[in-house]
This record gives C-alpha cells, structure tokens and sequence, in this order.
C-alpha cells in the first residue's frame, strides 16, 4: 500500500527526475574539482543529493499544496500514517538513488571522483536525516507555503558553508571521522543509527501532527 | 430498512463557523440529498463522515461499526466523488488510477474499464485537461470501481451543464439498481433532486432543519398565492416564509388543511424542493 504513495510522489516529481539524474552524474565531480577534493568525495555527494532531493521534495509539495490531492486518499482506505511515512520513504529512495548513481559515476572516472568511504556515508544520511527531518514536520505543521522560505534559506547557504566548514577542519588537521574511545566498526555505524533515530523521531512527530489536521 | 450511515451529535467548531449537534441516518436502498445553501454545513458534515475533519464531539457508524475506529476496513465500502474532485491534475487519469485503486482491497479493474469506455474517457489525457463534466465522470469512475455500497457525493452537479447533470441522475438510478446500495448527495442545485432523492436533509447555519421523505415533504407543504386581502395577523402565522407585494402574496406552509379551511380564494399549488428549502433558511416575511 505504502508503495503506491511512493509511486505517487515519484510521478509528481516525473518531470524533474531526468534533469536530476543528469545532475546527480554531472554536480558531484563539478563540486570535486572545484574543492581540490578536500573531503573525499563527500562534499560533491552531499551537496548533489541535498539539491537533487530539496527539488524532488518540494516539486512533490508543491502539488500536494496546490491539488489536495492527500485530502482525496485520506478519505480512501489510505491511513493518514501511510501518507506521512511514504513521503520519508520517498526520501530515502532517492537517497540510495543517488549514491548509486554516484557510484557507478565515481566507478567510471575514478581520477576525479572518489569512491565514498562507509563513513562519509553515514554522515552524509545523518546530515539529510537531521534536515529533512526538521523540514517534514515543519511542513505538515505550518503548510508547504510558510516553510518553503526556510527550506529555500537552508539549502541556498550550503554550498558557502559547507566548503568553508571543510577547508577549515583540513586546515586544522580535524578528520571527518569522530575521535571517539569506541572501535571503528562502531563509530563507522553511528552517523547510520542516529540518521534512523532522526528519521522516525521525525516521521513520529509528522505522523501526530497530520493526524489531527484537517484536509 | 437497515440503517447504513449513522450521525450522532456531531460537532465541530471553527473560528466562523460550527456544526452544532449533527445527527440523522441514512436507510439502504435509498438516495438522500443534503441541502443546504452555500456555507451551511454540507461539506464539512461530509468531510466529518470521511474522517477529513476531525470532529469535537459524536459518533459516525457505518454499518453499526464506529468509522474512526474501523477506517480502512469500512472505507472500503465507500464511493466519494468529492467538489472539485481532489486529484493531482498534473497526472493523466491513469496515473491518478494506479495511485487510487490500490487503496481498495475490492477494485475491479474490469468494471472502472467499462465506465471509462462508457464515458469515452481517454485515459492518458492529463485531468488538468479534462471539462468539468469529463472530470466528473473520471470521478464517478473511480467511486464506482469498488463495488462500494454508500456513494458519497459532495456537491457533483455545481458547475455542470443540465445534459450531464441529468446523465449524472441516470448513473445514480442506475446504480440503485443493485441491491444494497445507498446514496448521499450534498448539492444546492435542489431541482437535482426532484428525480432522484427518496430522502431529504436540510442542513442551515451547521443544523439540521429538516429531515423527511422527499413525497411526504411535498405533499405536506403547500406553496400559497393570493391576495393581499386574505392575509391577517393569524392567518400570516400559519406561513414558514412569506413574502407580499403591493397587491397579493407567495409563502410556503407546513398547515396546508389550516390555509384551505382559514384562506379562502388563495392558490394552493406543489411547491418545488427549492421553495421549501428557501422557506426554511430565508428568514420570516421578507417584502418584495
């Protein structure tokens, strides 16, 4: 049932997904060369996922916000709660999308594109885990209009941010990887469980708050 | 009869508006308009029933089962065709249907093919594309495809041309037919109804008015014109709604046998559904 609103999402978002397929092969080597490939790969992952997904999603909302078209499910067998969670299904679809594009591009110009270690991984999910569960909820609260502001804000600074927090970890010697007195298997894991964490924290919260909503 | 639907109490509150103290049933095998002017309550009422407003207070059932409780089981056995249709007009009518039927454990694929051939719908068109009447049919389709016992219909006819309107009414003859089913049809086009409607509930302000069987309704009201002269202070109490001009007067009464014995000369003619709905939500004496 679940995978038929994911289905729903993913053709609302049709007419984009050519368009970030191409971008997804061509922004993270762009943003590598560009960045002398300071962080192994990890910034022209992050950066490319966190745009491709910000249009997917909001093209999504956008809909959803001009049709109602949830209002038309939700009075189907549909619950409301298999609305909410497909939509961060949704999101980790495209997630796992676009590592794998990512990995077939890296597979095949290796000299510019860094394979992704499990670690910048885990905390590449972890970073669309912490904003993506901050802006669902946000939405499903004050509507797609009030938040797109802050969504557009958000994603619009992290290309400068985001450079300038790397160049100056590098330049400080500090490792992306954490120092922390547990072994390495483990600390590799952290960034994927406290990403899950996030995630259903997260789709609780949406959950709750579009149960009492009225469409 | 069985009871199908059934509203007990129900209230919601708005800033604006609120229904207050909602309740009526709904009997199988019988087609009930809604009426009510625009804002009275009838779209809100039919969210409630669908579970799209939450409510303050009441209870809905369906087929005795508490609807909240039971809602993906029971909105099985529910057709909606909701004003303005709700779909993501950006899909064709087959990706909006590929999203739609999978929520029903009973689709039939074979009855939706036959609605749309019927209705000569082109499936790969895109719904932002589609006429009103078109749209509407899509949704009828799609309501239909379940082999849903209660269709729930708010306000289908508005916006639609008096041919479509009527080949509407015929569908819904149509699918009374069947055994067992049961329609529910807000609407304030009230001529809709003369064809169809076994049942009428008048909702005003977020209340029921009335609640009656559309002959007993007719036969039990009269719609009154005479002149001026047969109207005095005790007479002008046996009207629902009256209204005088300089010579003579129309009204609506729920006394008809009170008129004739009291009113003699004046014109005692069927009223229409419309004239008894205005009777009730229009106010006391209104002067032309």
């Amino acid at each position: 049932m679940i995978f038929n609103l994911v289905k729903k999402d993913l053709i609302l978002a049709k007419r984009y997904l050519i368009f970030m397929l191409v971008f997804a092969i061509g922004a993270p080597i762009y943003i590598e060369i560009q960045t002398g490939s300071l962080s192994g790969g990890f910034l022209g992952f992050v950066i490319t996922v966190l745009f491709v997904l910000y249009m997917l999603f909001n093209t999504v909302s956008m809909s959803e916000d001009k049709y109602q078209g949830s209002a038309l499910l939700s009075a189907t067998p549909y619950t409301r709660s298999a609305l909410v969670k497909a939509k961060y299904i949704f999101i980790l679809l495209i997630f796992v999308g676009s590592y794998i594009i990512y990995s077939i591009t890296s597979a095949l110009v290796l000299a510019h594109l860094p394979m992704l270690n499990i670690s910048t991984l885990g905390i590449s999910l972890f970073l669309i885990a912490l904003y993506f569960g901050i802006i669902i909820p946000l939405q499903y609260q004050f509507g797609y209009e009030k938040v797109r502001y802050i969504s557009f804000f958000a994603i619009f600074i992290t290309p400068f941010v985001f450079p300038g927090i790397l160049k100056w970890l590098h330049s400080n010697n500090i490792s992306l990887q954490m120092m922390l007195p547990i072994p390495q298997g483990i600390q590799d894991l952290l960034p994927f469980l406290l990403a899950v964490l996030i995630g259903f924290l997260s789709m609780a919260v949406s959950i709750r708050i579009y149960s009492k909503k009225d469409l | 009869m069985k009871t199908v639907l059934e509203v007990k109490g129900l209230k919601k509150d708005f800033s604006n508006f609120s229904l207050q103290d909602v309740s009526f049933s709904l009997q199988e095998g019988c087609i009930t308009g809604f009426i009510g002017v625009n804002g009275a309550g009838k779209t809100t009422t039919i969210k409630s029933i669908l579970g799209l407003v939450l409510k303050d207070a009441g209870n809905i059932k369906l087929f005795d089962q508490k609807i909240d409780q039971n809602e993906r089981e029971l909105k099985n056995h529910i057709g909606i065709v909701l004003d303005d249709g709700y779909f993501y007009e950006d899909m064709t009518m087959k990706e909006m249907k590929n999203v739609f039927a999978p929520a029903y454990s009973n689709w039939d694929e074979a009855v939706y093919k036959s609605y749309t051939e019927r209705f000569r719908l082109q499936l790969n068109q895109k719904i932002s594309t589609l006429s009103r009447g078109m749209r509407m049919k899509y949704a009828i389709a799609l309501a239909l495809s379940h082999h849903a016992d209660l269709l729930i219909m708010d306000e289908p006819t508005s916006g639609l041309d008096p041919l479509v309107r009527s080949e509407l009414m015929d569908i819904l003859l149509e699918f009374m037919q069947e055994e067992g089913k049961t329609v529910f049809f807000s609407t304030h086009i009230t001529s809709d109804l003369d064809k169809v409607a076994d049942v009428l509930i008048l909702i005003d302000k977020g209340r029921i008015v009335l609640n009656e069987e559309k002959d007993t309704l007719l036969d039990t009201h009269g719609l009154i014109k005479g002149d001026k002269i047969a109207l005095d202070d005790h007479t002008r109490k046996l009207f629902i709604r009256l209204q005088e001009t300089r010579y003579g007067f129309e009204g609506v009464t729920n006394q008809k046998s009170a008129v004739r014995q009291q009113m003699k000369g004046v014109l005692i003619e069927r009223p229409t559904i419309e004239d008894i709905m205005l009777a009730y939500v229009g106010g006391d004496e209104d002067d032309l």
